[in-house]
């Protein structure tokens, strides 16, 4: 269970090798094991420069990749996972884990304890999830309240020391690479006994605790026990799908299964949802829960009709009447894909205001803060485009001819759908001191879309389910 | 090289970390690892630039001290260094410590004599155990760092070396109970135990105590030399993969006393009761080690890891759900009910989408769903299938729709597949069927692929989703069939996707491949199109055209040859004319070819389409394909010109090959005018049409004829060949062979055999026309003819045991004229064109018989005393 390389990418398309190799660390100890262990199947860790070669073009990501390789794009050369097989040298190294993310490329190659011919599964292969969390907790670090480059490239340079203290010989001590870093100044503090070593050190100041339920929950303050409960309103739709930080220490069973893939009926448990837990200093997210509520906030529907050079367009929408109307923010997006800039619109809101957006071919319908006291609000027109630009207006794979969809952007404070609430009163702290505890609620859109209702839309499984 | 300031350190180690090897093989590079060394204790230098040094040496340890004995110096060095530090906080002691450890184990020379290895380790293990290890190591703030540093590099040894810290097993959990970093004690303490009960199992030795602790000896003494000492292959897998370690013996090996078994008990239970405190990468590493040691341990029961599911079960962290998928490949039903079993599966299934969690992990437990340890497997080993227990609930749950990405489309339209397959039956009154939704979802692929200037990655897809369906439901016509409307719909509206075609009909089985081919052909000739068009349908009918019998094939390249009128598309065009011909020529061909030998307008396409004609009027089907095929003479040049050009080379002009018979030369009773030669032929290949040649050296003998054989096979008995000869002078020779013959894939072939070699005895015939009854005056005439122009000698002719009679039977009998057994012979032998050599054998001894011989030809003599000489030897 070790990793034998890793290396950090930045994805450059437009220079001339299409990226750069950031950060990159081996480790001899581990590759002397592989070399034992991999036997005549051996194939040693390349240098930065050819590494990152063969990486670009298994992942599709050099300029000129836009010809048929077929020892690349041959129909039978399926991968259904993050993990490759990279020819180097006229050998391939495998198994190499590696995503590309916000332009960075994550890669690292776990130690196979046998021979790698013929490949053993990856699902018996224990160096795989801990390459994957090891590159997801570089990009916890890399891309947490990281706002620039010069950001970038300081945590880039602290992660060599780092990784001596979250990853010495290769095999992971901590995916928490913000611990690491804590705990280089820690260093000096006399810990007690039985400090959990993902707890980097004591916390001094005012016991506090924060619930806020984005699925995210703050809380600081060294306590060797804490119990938040989710409540739900009589009405309210049982949380499923539900994951927890690994910091909670007991799950009641019907937690544990509870899950949107069974039909739902009155019997579904709906809580109260306790997790005991051990909280670890930085604030982190103790759950994430899915729900099916019998209703969406907004309602709509979407109308596009390609009439011979324009396109004419009818949105309704309608909030629904238990939904809180005071939004953050409310908008409608309605991008044309595959076509050229907006020349000419012609287009009448019921309700806000409407953005142009004639080069992106973009149409953003800003609704504001309410929805008028009908509720109902439309936008109807026609639209007309000119001749396509060269990668100037968005492509989209999916949007093709009147396959169209409106994305709706909201964010409501204060409310969740389930009902899902945090009673303060609930939280039971086992610990000295009496912490302050505040909650918040709010509801984000994420992908909220409705799909023109004159074209087919993306096939969905939905009606498959009983 | 005097020291170097911070920058130009920066410089060197960023040139050498650009590319290690062209670094070493510069001029600077003998002097890396001793400037490296020495600038540690430069004291112009800051901190962090000698940790940047460090942490070179721990990554490149191999290039800067490439030998176990610079190896050893440079960790002598790192571990003086780290005794001369003042005793005030330092950033160096961790990384010193992990630079002496990396540098003794990549370089080799970490053993018992090794002066470096017997400071360090008792160093570490002195610090891991919480000891004052002497004067200066540091202030009391930094011992709890260095304790875990120490327990990191002890457990990197006993990685690189299992069964070292053998002897320290009962000190280190004494100590795991008490103060200290929990986390780089417990992962120490595991893998030392773990190794210790494999290494305990193999030897068939017991426990011996080793769970109970020991007394620390700061000098050592406590390590474990013998397995470290062996070659490297005593490696142990810390995490084994399954399926492999389960066909492993396992701890069989290891009877523990019941005292034994609950002491290991107690220590195993200890470490997962602390579990939680651990990070969760270090907990799934926890697991993974202890419940692969446990396995088959007899008292070991797995429910000891029981507590632990419940907690593990509600994460979706990637590490901790796969170990506990670890757990139930060792364990199965004995820690998994069948109700734990689908529980896993249900919370495997709902993280294989949940929003919340990054692509990478969704396509792992996609992954882990279809490969999932099932404890009663159904299927093949290592083949992927949905579990039994999945159910097509949740299997629906993880359909592929158009909004997935690539990865995470194939995976869940593997499970349709799977659930299609298995569905056939039942599936009959559903609507939408998932058969139905399966065909939907290729149409939607498909139209995304057509899309003009869509992505490569599109069609990537759509081919790759054809392939999987292909392969996993070949045998549904339902779905086979609307796979290839489908197809050579997407061809229509997007012909430069041609390539890919050709790469799926060299992928597909007959099921698809041959309906699609016809489809494909269809779509072709009843389209024919100009520009890029043109050149994608010539690749396809290259790939799809049979020969025989199309005429719409032929007449669509009469069309096609007049917008041809660059080279690529000339030689596009002739390719499906070689198709053709390798299927089987027909009958407009030859027209065509004649045609287009007159008509194209580039000298090169002229000149093929001359040669394929050539071809197909002057050979027949047979060696036809095999002159148009690939060539046998790999390896295969990138140019198809180059490579079709030696495909006609290898076929038109004869291959010099390895023989593919083997010839002796048998004794042969001599009988008629002239000597023969009875060749033995031994059958290595099969070779027909064969034809021996054979040439003597020096005109000897007049030409040789060539023997035919029409068809020889490895197996068949061969009848033995006569080779008669014509001497010009009765003397030995070598015979020259060759061997022109055709393989059976039609080759011309062309061999040269070892020499044959003539032996004087070979060409000696029997006088014919004896007068009977006269003989003994025959032989008088004969005798008294050789003088004067002849010679007369006296030869000793040794005898073997058998004597005189024995001798003369076997080697002489033909020619005996008189005959007094066992005491005298007269013998008269007649050599072509016209020499003779009488013997007359009197008075043998017991040794031998003296033999005068007359010849009426002095070359004769030499030849003939070697003869006789030998003759017993024979």
């Amino acid at each position: 269970m070790a990793q034998r390389a890793v290396w950090l990418v930045r994805h450059e398309p437009g220079t001339p090798v299409c990226g750069t190799v950031r950060f990159s660390r081996r480790f001899p100890t581990v590759e002397k094991r592989a070399k034992v262990f991999n036997g005549a199947s051996y194939v040693p860790i390349p240098e930065d420069g050819p590494f990152l070669k063969a990486l670009l073009f298994e992942l599709r990501l050099l300029d000129n990749d836009k010809v048929f390789v077929e020892s690349r794009d041959s129909c039978s050369r399926i991968n259904k996972t993050s993990v490759y097989g990279l020819s180097v040298g006229g050998e391939e190294l495998w198994p190499v884990v590696a995503f590309l993310k916000n332009g960075m490329i994550y890669a690292c190659v776990p130690l196979v304890e046998q021979t790698l011919s013929p490949r053993p599964a990856l699902i018996s292969i224990s160096g795989i999830s801990q390459g994957l969390e090891f590159l997801f907790g570089m990009q916890d670090f890399l891309y947490s309240s990281q706002k620039n480059d010069t950001e970038l490239n300081t945590k880039l340079s602290q992660l060599p020391d780092l990784l001596l203290q979250a990853c010495p010989f290769g095999t992971l001590l901590d995916a928490n690479l913000q611990n690491s870093l804590d705990n280089i100044g820690f260093a000096s503090v006399t810990q007690p006994q039985k400090q959990p070593a993902w707890k980097a050190g004591t916390y001094k100041g005012k016991p506090q605790i924060s619930i806020s339920i984005t699925e995210k929950c703050d809380l600081e303050g060294i306590m060797p026990n804490v119990t938040i409960s989710l409540n739900l309103p009589t009405n309210g739709s049982p949380l499923q799908d539900i994951l927890v930080h690994p910091c909670v220490t007991s799950l009641d069973s019907a937690i544990l299964t509870s899950s949107s893939l069974d039909t739902m009926d009155d019997s579904a448990f709906s809580g109260p949802y306790k997790f005991p837990f051990t909280p670890p200093l930085e604030s982190f997210s103790l759950c994430y829960y899915t729900s099916q509520v019998p209703v969406p906030p907004i309602l709509g529907f979407y109308q596009m009709k390609e009439e011979e050079v324009q396109l004419k367009i009818l949105v309704n929408l309608k909030l629904h009447e238990s939904v809180k109307n005071n939004f953050e923010f409310c908008e409608a997006h309605i991008p044309f894909f595959n076509r050229g800039p907006i020349t000419h619109l012609e287009c009448k809101v019921s309700f806000g205001q409407l953005e142009v957006f004639r080069e992106k071919s973009l149409l953003v319908w800003i609704i504001g803060q309410k929805f008028p006291k009908s509720m109902e609000i439309s936008l109807s027109g026609t639209v007309t485009f000119g001749v396509k630009g060269h990668n100037k207006q968005p492509f989209d794979q999916i949007c093709i001819g009147s396959t169209a969809y409106v994305k709706l952007h909201f964010r409501i404070l204060d409310y969740t759908l389930t009902g899902c609430y945090a009673d303060q009163h609930s939280v039971q702290v086992f610990a000295s001191g009496k912490p302050k505890i505040s909650t918040n609620r709010k509801l984000i859109s994420s992908d909220y879309y409705i799909w023109n209702s004159k074209a087919p839309a993306p096939v969905t499984y939905i009606s498959l389910l009983p | 090289m005097g020291p170097l300031s911070r920058e130009a350190w920066a410089q060197r180690l960023g040139a050498f970390r650009m590319s290690p090897s062209t670094f070493m093989a510069g001029a600077e590079s003998e002097d890396l690892g001793r400037d490296l060394l020495s600038d540690l204790r430069n004291e112009k230098l800051s901190e962090p630039t000698k940790v940047s040094l460090l942490a070179l040496s721990l990554e490149y340890p191999d290039k800067l001290w490439p030998d176990a004995l610079a190896a050893e110096a440079a960790a002598t060095f790192l571990l003086d260094t780290l005794l001369l530090l003042p005793p005030r906080p330092s950033a160096l002691r961790r990384p010193l410590l992990l630079a002496a450890t990396t540098t003794l184990l990549v370089g080799g020379a970490l053993s018992p004599t090794s002066g470096a290895s017997c400071r360090l380790l008792p160093l570490l293990l002195g610090l891991a155990l919480g000891r004052d290890v002497g004067r200066g190591f540091g202030p009391t703030s930094e011992q709890r760092l260095l304790q875990a540093t120490a327990c990191e590099c002890l457990r990197e040894l006993e990685s690189c070396k299992p069964g070292l810290l053998r002897g320290s097993l009962g000190l280190l959990r004494s100590l795991s109970g008490q103060a200290g970093p929990i986390q780089p004690l417990s992962m120490l303490l595991a893998l030392v135990l773990r190794n210790t009960l494999v290494v305990q199992s193999r030897s068939g030795a017991g426990l011996q105590d080793l769970l109970v602790a020991g007394v620390f000896s700061p000098g050592g003494g406590s390590w474990d030399w013998t397995l470290a000492e062996e070659a490297d292959d005593q490696l142990l897998p810390q995490t084994p993969s399954w399926p492999a370690a389960e066909k492993e013996p396992g701890l069989a090996g290891l009877e523990p006393s019941p005292e034994e078994a609950r002491e290991l008990r107690a220590a195993v239970a200890q470490l997962l009761d602390t579990s939680y405190l651990l990070t969760t990468v270090a907990q799934a590493q926890l697991l993974w080690l202890l419940g692969w040691a446990l396995r088959g341990l007899r008292g070991q029961s797995p429910v000891i890891f029981k507590p632990q599911l419940a907690r593990l079960l509600g994460t979706a962290q990637v590490t901790l759900l796969h170990s506990v998928l670890a757990l139930k490949a060792a364990f199965g039903e004995a820690l998994f009910t069948a109700q734990d079993e689908a529980l896993l599966l249900r919370r495997l299934t709902l993280a294989a989408q949940h929003p919340a969690l990054p692509s990478p992990t969704h396509l792992f437990y996609l992954h882990c769903l279809l490969s999932f340890p099932e404890n009663s497997p159904l299927g093949l080993e290592g083949e992927e299938a949905a579990p039994l227990l999945l159910g097509h609930q949740l299997c629906r749950s993880l359909m592929p729709d158009l909004l997935n990405d690539p990865m995470a489309f194939l995976a869940r339209l593997h499970l349709l597949c799977l659930l299609c397959a298995e569905d056939e039956e039942q599936e009959k009154g559903q609507v939408p069927s998932p058969r139905q939704y399966l065909l939907e979802l290729l149409a939607g692929l498909r139209q995304r692929a057509a899309l003009d200037g869509s992505p490569q990655d599109l069609a990537t897809l759509c081919f790759q989703a054809s392939y999987l369906v292909a392969s996993c439901l070949a045998m549904q016509p339902s779905v086979v069939k609307p796979l290839i409307h489908g197809l050579s719909q997407l061809y229509r509206a997007r012909p430069l996707l041609a390539p890919r075609f050709v790469d799926l009909l060299d992928r597909v089985g007959p099921e698809l491949g041959r309906p699609l081919k016809e489809v494909l052909w269809q779509e072709v000739v009843t389209r024919p199109g100009k520009g890029e068009a043109l050149c994608c349908h010539l690749q396809i009918l290259e790939k799809v055209a049979e020969g025989g019998a199309h005429r719409a094939t032929l007449n669509f390249l009469q069309a096609a040859a007049i917008h041809c009128t660059d080279w690529g598309r000339q030689q596009a065009l002739l390719r499906v004319c070689q198709a053709l011909l390798r299927t089987g020529g027909g009958d407009g061909l030859a027209d065509l070819l004649q045609g287009l030998a007159r008509q194209l307008e580039d000298p090169d396409g002229r000149d093929h389409a001359r040669l394929y004609y050539s071809l197909l009027v002057h050979l027949a089907g047979p060696k036809l394909r095999v002159a148009l095929g690939p060539s046998l003479a790999t390896p295969t040049l990138a140019s198809s010109l180059v490579a079709e050009n030696q495909g006609f080379v290898a076929t038109l002009m004869v291959q010099e090959t390895p023989p593919p018979i083997r010839l002796s030369v048998e004794p042969h009773r001599a009988k008629g005018p002239l000597p023969m030669l009875q060749l033995q032929v031994e059958v290595l290949d099969p070779a027909y049409s064969l034809e021996l040649r054979f040439c003597v050296q020096g005109q000897l003998y007049a030409p040789l004829k060539a023997i035919h054989i029409p068809c020889l096979c490895p197996g068949r008995p061969a009848h033995p060949l006569y080779l008669p000869l014509q001497p010009r002078r009765p003397a030995p020779a070598q015979l020259h062979v060759q061997a022109l013959y055709t393989t059976p894939t039609g080759l011309t072939c062309h061999a040269h055999l070892p020499p044959l070699t003539v032996n004087f005895a070979n060409l000696f015939l029997p006088f014919p026309q004896i007068p009977k009854g006269s003989e003994r005056d025959f032989f008088e005439r004969l005798w008294d003819s050789c003088l004067p122009k002849g010679v007369e000698s006296c030869v000793w002719c040794p005898l073997g045991p058998q004597g005189l009679e024995a001798l003369v039977s076997h080697h002489l009998e033909p020619f005996v004229v008189v005959a007094q057994p066992p005491t005298s012979y007269h013998i008269a032998i007649c050599l072509p064109p016209d020499s003779m050599l009488l013997l007359r054998l009197e008075a043998a001894q017991v040794d031998g018989v003296p033999v005068v011989l007359r010849t009426n030809d002095w070359d004769l003599l030499p030849l003939a005393g070697d003869y006789i000489r030998g003759l017993a030897a024979c």
